[in-house]
């Protein structure tokens, strides 16, 4: 659905059912120069099991018009307010890459509790390397194509994919160049001047599940599973795939998340 | 990993790691209609599209993705889908995106069943196509109309073999909004891959040179990933509600493969015009060697055109690699690795020559296909082009006395032997 959100017209994917607010929410925040697209194969899935469905495209992203976000505080503020703005009741916050960084600070700044919250692929922090973060100001799209690239496991390389007949690499390429040029950059930069996560991590006291990925080359396990110890009893799996986990291993994803959805009712 | 594999490598592998039950290297055939459903839910899930999978071979099919993805891979696409046939893939594209009242620009040079869809089968479900000579990108610009869906040509004209202007029609198309779609067969995408030109949708006859050994067909449709189908006015059939799937806007929840998406789920269900998931298997087969015999066509195509046009029977040559071509320097630009393994030309002595040629050769093989590993003829205004009207004939470049030959990979000295017994022919006629 489009909506005018603070003047700007903003699209807000909804899995093909309409929003009812009086339901539980899962509210899916996309990863740096992603958008809604993302979570093509959770959207859909959830809003048929019976969920009120809500996969913002940030300012700047997808069919999003505006300006991006420049800090993960600002997103978390945007996200705060559109939540309150479709005056949801029941939400579940599921971030992606990026979008656990948003999460965090979201969980942090709300004036009310979520229900809970999702980490995939994630962690409290995420450095950017220098050469990403220069390449992403002079050309994003190269600098979106390193990411495709270097972000899936094998599947990528060679073209395996749930989705018959989809390719890892044209489609996640493709994705990123439907968001407006800047938005990468801001994305990218947001992520590497994040440094509140370690704390905002320890005062989570919602229920918390973390998928994590085997071969994530840009929040490496590693990461993932110290970020997951700072959390109090943060339900934990490992998928052995890369860091575009949503698209990589979704059945796998859906069943990991929905098994969580059922022990919150 | 993120290895980035090339194309010679992603021909062979793209679409297939061996499974971890059985280890099998080749990729499986599944030789199967349906899949078993776990439960109820699951089933509801692939009906809904809310996941991707397999429901019923008709829609897709383990070895037929592992085709398509290795597609996809090959020319840099967001998605493909492979079907029956090139036809079936050109009419998958043709009904997805237009419906009755709809415009197409197509090019005057094409094959004779693309030209004949467009002429005589769509404009009977109100869709209407204007030709134009692919090489003037003015008269495409005129052609377009506030109606024209999208704008139709082939990489490679066949038979006449004329050089479409990827770059410069890709400009038109997108300054107006309008997929470029290309037929692609004659170059594969180890001569060009067109999405890198600004082609939007790559049509492909898996039969020629992708499958290359003249045992399955099949045809694909690659789709770019690079087209905003936004408009809803323009393109309701992608970005609008779909009839089914609780009113899906196929452009807002698949984007970038929003095309295949439409195709999966109304072309094949209900046209059903599926590939078998043998001859996915087959083509699999000769795609894994494409890079090979792709380069093993252009060496050959480059002696048998200096071999023809030093030949006193014969009257004239038409290759896009020759410079006496018009497009030669077109194909230069955007076909750098060789212009196809295509050649026409003329025997002296006309049609009745071209007739005994066909007739006295053993090797090369009079038959209706191209791109096999064979070297073939055929004589086209008889047999491909026979029901199209002479000033079709002429508009499309062709010739009475005109052969088409595709360049197989024998020995080449045996190829040119077999021609001389042709050509031999043809002077106890002209006597």
């Amino acid at each position: 659905m489009i909506i005018n959100f603070k003047g700007v017209k903003t699209y807000i994917g909804t899995g093909g059912k309409s929003l009812d607010i009086n339901k539980m929410t899962l509210c899916f925040l996309h990863g740096s120069g992603q958008n809604h697209l993302s979570f093509i194969q959770q959207a859909r899935f959830f809003a048929y099991k019976g969920y009120s469905v809500i996969v913002p495209d940030m300012p700047a992203h997808g069919f999003s018009d505006g300006n991006p976000c420049k800090s993960i505080k600002e997103n978390a503020e945007w996200i705060n307010d559109l939540l309150v703005d479709l005056k949801l009741k029941e939400v579940v916050v599921i971030g992606h890459s990026q979008g656990c960084l948003v999460a965090l600070e979201l969980n942090r700044i709300l004036k009310r509790s979520l229900e809970a919250l999702i980490f995939v692929a994630g962690s409290n922090e995420i450095p950017v390397n220098q050469f990403l973060l220069d390449l992403s100001k002079e050309n994003s799209q190269k600098a979106s194509q390193m990411m495709v690239t270097w972000g899936h496991g094998i599947d990528g390389d060679m073209s395996i994919n749930k989705w018959p007949g989809h390719s890892h690499y044209g489609e996640g390429n493709n994705i990123m160049c439907m968001n407006k040029p800047t938005a990468l950059r801001y994305d990218l930069h947001s992520c590497n001047d994040y440094s509140d996560g370690i704390d905002a991590a320890k005062i989570i006291k919602v229920p918390a599940l973390a998928v994590l990925a085997k071969n994530d080359q840009m929040t490496p396990l590693k990461s993932g599973l110290k970020f997951v110890e700072l959390i109090k009893n943060c339900e934990t799996h490992i998928l052995d795939c890369g860091h575009f986990l949503p698209s990589e291993r979704p059945i796998e994803l859906n069943s990991i998340i929905n098994s969580f959805l059922s022990k919150l009712k | 990993m993120s290895e980035n594999y090339k194309f010679d490598t992603l021909s062979l592998h793209a679409g297939h790691i061996p499974d971890k039950e059985t280890g099998s290297r080749a990729v499986p055939i599944y030789q199967t209609t349906s899949y078993v459903f776990n439960s109820t839910e699951e089933a509801a899930s692939l009906y809904n599209m809310e996941v991707g999978g397999h429901l019923y071979t008709r829609i897709s099919n383990p070895t037929v993705a592992a085709l398509e993805q290795r597609l996809a891979a090959l020319e840099g696409g967001a998605s493909a889908l492979a079907c029956s046939s090139g036809m079936a893939a050109m009419h998958l594209v043709v009904s997805a995106i237009c419906s009755s009242g709809d415009h197409i620009v197509a090019s005057s040079k094409m094959y004779g069943a693309n030209i004949n869809l467009l002429q005589h089968t769509m404009p009977r479900f109100g869709v209407k196509t204007d030709f134009v000579n692919p090489n003037d990108p003015d008269a495409i610009k005129r052609a377009i109309k506030p109606n024209t869906k999208l704008v139709f040509g082939e990489v490679i004209g066949n038979p006449g073999l004329d050089i479409m202007d990827v770059p410069e029609i890709a400009k038109i198309c997108n300054s107006k909004n309008i997929p470029l779609v290309l037929d692609a067969t004659f170059n594969t995408p180890y001569l060009m891959q067109p999405f890198k030109y600004g082609a939007n949708i790559i049509v492909h006859s898996l039969t020629k040179w992708l499958g290359g050994h003249g045992i399955a067909m099949g045809g694909a449709v690659v789709n770019g990933g690079n087209f905003d189908w936004g408009d809803k006015d323009k393109f309701p059939t992608i970005s609008g509600p779909h009839f089914a799937l609780g009113g899906i806007s196929f452009w807002e929840e698949f984007g970038p493969s929003a095309l295949i998406a439409k195709i999966r789920a109304e072309g094949m269900y209900n046209f059903g015009p599926s590939l078998s998931p043998t001859n996915a298997f087959h083509l699999m087969q000769g795609i894994e060697t494409l890079p090979l015999r792709m380069k093993k066509h252009i060496e050959n195509t480059h002696s048998i055109l200096d071999f023809l046009v030093n030949h006193e029977m014969v009257e004239w040559v038409k290759h896009p690699d020759l410079d006496t071509h018009p497009d030669h320097e077109v194909a230069k630009r955007i076909l750098p690795k060789g212009s196809g393994s295509i050649i026409a030309f003329g025997i002296k002595g006309g049609r009745e020559a071209g007739k005994a040629f066909i007739e006295s050769v053993q090797l090369a093989s009079h038959l209706a296909n191209v791109g096999d590993a064979k070297t073939l003829l055929i004589h086209p205004g008889s047999t491909t082009h026979s029901h199209l009207s002479s000033e079709a004939m002429k508009e499309g470049g062709l010739t009475d006395d005109m052969i088409r030959l595709s360049v197989g990979l024998e020995d080449i000295n045996d190829i040119k032997k077999d021609f001389e017994r042709g050509f031999k022919a043809v002077k106890k006629l002209n006597k």
